[in-house]
C-alpha cells in the first residue's frame, strides 16, 4: 500500500514550525502537521489528505510537557493519551480527563496519539474533547503574528473544522484547576471497549450540595451528538438549584435530548440518540453524585 | 522564489533494531512497517489493516507497543525497535514465544507476533497483570481463529512463572 508523495521536515522548535508552516503558505504550499500520527496516516493512506510537505512536530521536546502553573495545569499538544492517563497531577486535579484519554483506541494507539492530535483532527467523536469542555480548558495557538488564546469550546467550527490557520500551530492546552468540591464521571458508549469510535460519549462534572440537597453546579457535554461540541445547558439548567430526585433527573436527560435535536437536526440517529443522550445524563450524575 | 522546496524527499533514518544499529536512507512517505518488511526483512512485523485496528503489525519503539503502519519512517529516526525476530534465538524461544505453543495460543499465527509483543510490552510495566488486565493489554490485537483464551492463558502463565521464579 503507497502514500501519496510528500516532503518531510522535523523542526526542532515551534518557532522554527511556525516559520515553514507560514513560508508554505505564503508559496502555496499544503502542509500537513504531524504529531502522534495515528490520525493523519489514515487519512494519508486513504487519500483524504494530500499534502505536499508534512511537518513532524513530535521532535520538539517542549511540547511534550505537563505541569502546574499556579492554578492551572498546562499540557503540551504532543502529551501522548498514555501519558495523560498516567500522569499523577492530571489525575489528582483532572482525573475526568485521565478516564477520557484511556478509552481512546488501544494501548498501542494511546502510546503515539496524542492530545493536541485529538483537539485539532476535531473528530466529533474525539473523547478527550467533552472532558476539555467540562474543566473549561482553553487552547494557546501560535502563528507568525503572534499566539491567541481561545476557549476549547470556540475552537470549533464543525466536523473536523477548526478555526486554526495554516501556518497556526496549537502549542498548549491551559486546563484551570477545578472545585474540590467537584465530582467528575466520563462516559463511552461503544460498540466494544477498545479501538471504537464512540457513538455518543459524555463528560460531567457537578457539586451536589448534601446539606442543602440542591445542586449547586453542573457542568456537562457529550460527545458524537453535535455538530460542534457544547456545553449542555439545558440540562445543567434542569438541575441546578434542584434536589437529587428521579423527577428532576428525568427532566435534566429530556432538556439534554431536546438541545441535541435542536442543535444537530433530525438525522437518521436521531432515533437512538435521543433516548439515549438523556439515560447517558441520568447516569452520569448518578454517578457522579454517589462519588460524594 | 518559485523553486523554492521545503522538506525533504529522502531521509536518513538511524535506529536500534533488535540490537543492532541500523542506517538506512528511504523517501519520507514510507512507513517503519514497510522499511522493517521490505528493507530488513523482518516478515514476522504483518500487515493487517493498515490502519492501527488489528495490532498485527505491532512493534516495541523505545519499550512501547505501537503499530508499525502508522509511524512514518523519518519519525523511527532515533529509536529502539523490537519486533519478534528480536525475542529469543535460533536455539531457545522466549518465554511468551514458549508458552503460546503450550497453550495452544497459536492457530493460522498471523496476529502471533503482535500478540506476543503486545504482551511483552505489558508484562515490562505491570509484572503481575489480572486476567482483565491481559485483556486490556492485547485489546489492539485482533485473533480472528479467536483464540484468545488459549492467548490470555498463555501470558497469564509466563506472569506466574515469573512470581515463582522471583519469589
Amino acid at each position: 500500500m503507497s502514500y501519496p508523495e510528500f516532503r518531510y521536515v522535523a523542526p526542532q522548535s515551534v518557532k522554527e514550525a511556525v516559520e515553514i508552516l507560514h513560508r508554505a503558505s505564503e508559496i502555496g504550499i499544503k502542509a500537513k502537521v504531524l504529531a502522534g500520527g495515528t490520525d493523519l496516516m489514515v487519512q494519508l493512506r486513504n487519500r483524504a489528505t494530500v499534502p505536499d510537505l508534512v511537518v513532524d512536530i513530535s521532535r520538539i521536546t517542549a511540547l511534550q510537557r505537563i505541569e502546574r502553573m499556579g492554578n492551572e495545569i498546562r499540557i503540551g499538544p504532543i502529551v501522548t493519551h498514555t501519558m495523560l492517563a498516567s500522569s499523577d497531577l492530571i489525575r489528582e486535579y483532572t482525573g475526568v480527563l485521565s478516564e477520557a484519554a484511556k478509552t481512546v483506541g488501544s494501548p498501542q494507539i494511546r502510546n503515539m496519539g496524542t492530545l493536541g492530535g485529538n483537539i485539532v483532527n476535531a473528530s466529533p467523536a474525539a473523547d478527550t474533547i467533552p472532558a476539555l469542555v467540562i474543566l473549561e480548558a482553553d487552547l494557546i495557538l501560535t502563528g507568525p503574528s503572534g499566539e491567541r488564546q481561545l476557549p476549547v469550546t470556540d475552537f470549533f467550527t464543525g466536523p473536523y473544522k477548526t478555526v486554526i490557520a495554516p501556518d497556526e500551530i496549537l502549542m498548549g492546552i491551559v486546563v484551570p484547576l477545578p472545585p474540590r468540591s467537584g465530582r467528575a464521571v466520563f462516559l463511552k458508549l461503544a460498540r466494544r471497549k477498545a479501538l471504537a469510535i464512540a457513538r455518543m460519549n459524555l463528560a460531567c462534572m457537578l457539586y451536589y450540595n448534601r446539606q442543602k440537597e440542591v445542586f449547586e453546579w453542573v457542568r456537562l457535554c457529550v460527545g458524537s451528538s453535535t455538530p460542534r461540541p457544547v456545553r449542555m445547558t439545558a440540562a445543567e439548567r434542569a438541575l441546578i438549584g434542584q434536589p437529587f430526585s428521579d423527577k428532576v433527573l428525568q427532566s435534566a436527560g429530556k432538556a439534554a435530548a431536546e438541545q441535541m435535536v435542536q442543535l444537530s437536526g433530525l438525522r437518521s440517529s436521531t432515533a437512538y440518540k435521543k433516548p439515549v443522550v438523556g439515560d447517558l445524563i441520568i447516569r452520569a450524575v448518578k454517578l457522579a453524585v454517589e462519588k460524594g | 522564489m518559485e523553486d523554492e522546496i521545503l522538506g525533504e524527499e529522502v531521509v536518513e533514518v538511524s535506529m536500534e533494531v533488535n540490537g543492532e544499529s541500523v542506517v538506512l536512507q528511504t523517501r519520507s512517505n514510507r512507513t517503519l512497517l514497510s522499511i522493517l518488511r521490505e528493507d530488513l526483512h523482518l516478515t514476522g512485523v504483518k500487515e493487517g489493516c493498515g490502519i492501527g485496528e488489528c495490532g498485527a503489525c505491532t512493534v516495541l519503539m523505545n519499550g512501547k507497543a505501537v503499530n508499525a503502519c502508522m509511524v512514518l519512517a523519518p519519525k523511527a529516526d532515533g529509536a529502539v525497535i523490537t519486533t519478534i525476530e528480536g525475542l529469543g534465538d535460533d536455539k531457545h524461544l522466549h518465554p511468551l514465544q514458549q508458552a503460546f505453543i503450550e497453550h495452544g495460543a497459536v492457530q493460522c499465527g498471523f496476529c502471533t507476533p503482535g500478540m506476543i509483543l503486545s504482551a511483552k510490552a505489558l508484562l515490562d510495566k505491570n509484572p503481575n497483570p489480572t486476567r482483565l488486565e491481559i485483556r486490556e493489554g492485547i485489546s489492539g490485537n485482533l485473533c480472528r481463529c479467536t483464540g484468545y483464551q488459549q492467548i490470555v492463558d498463555a501470558i497469564e502463565a509466563v506472569a506466574n512463572r515469573r512470581q515463582e521464579e522471583g519469589s
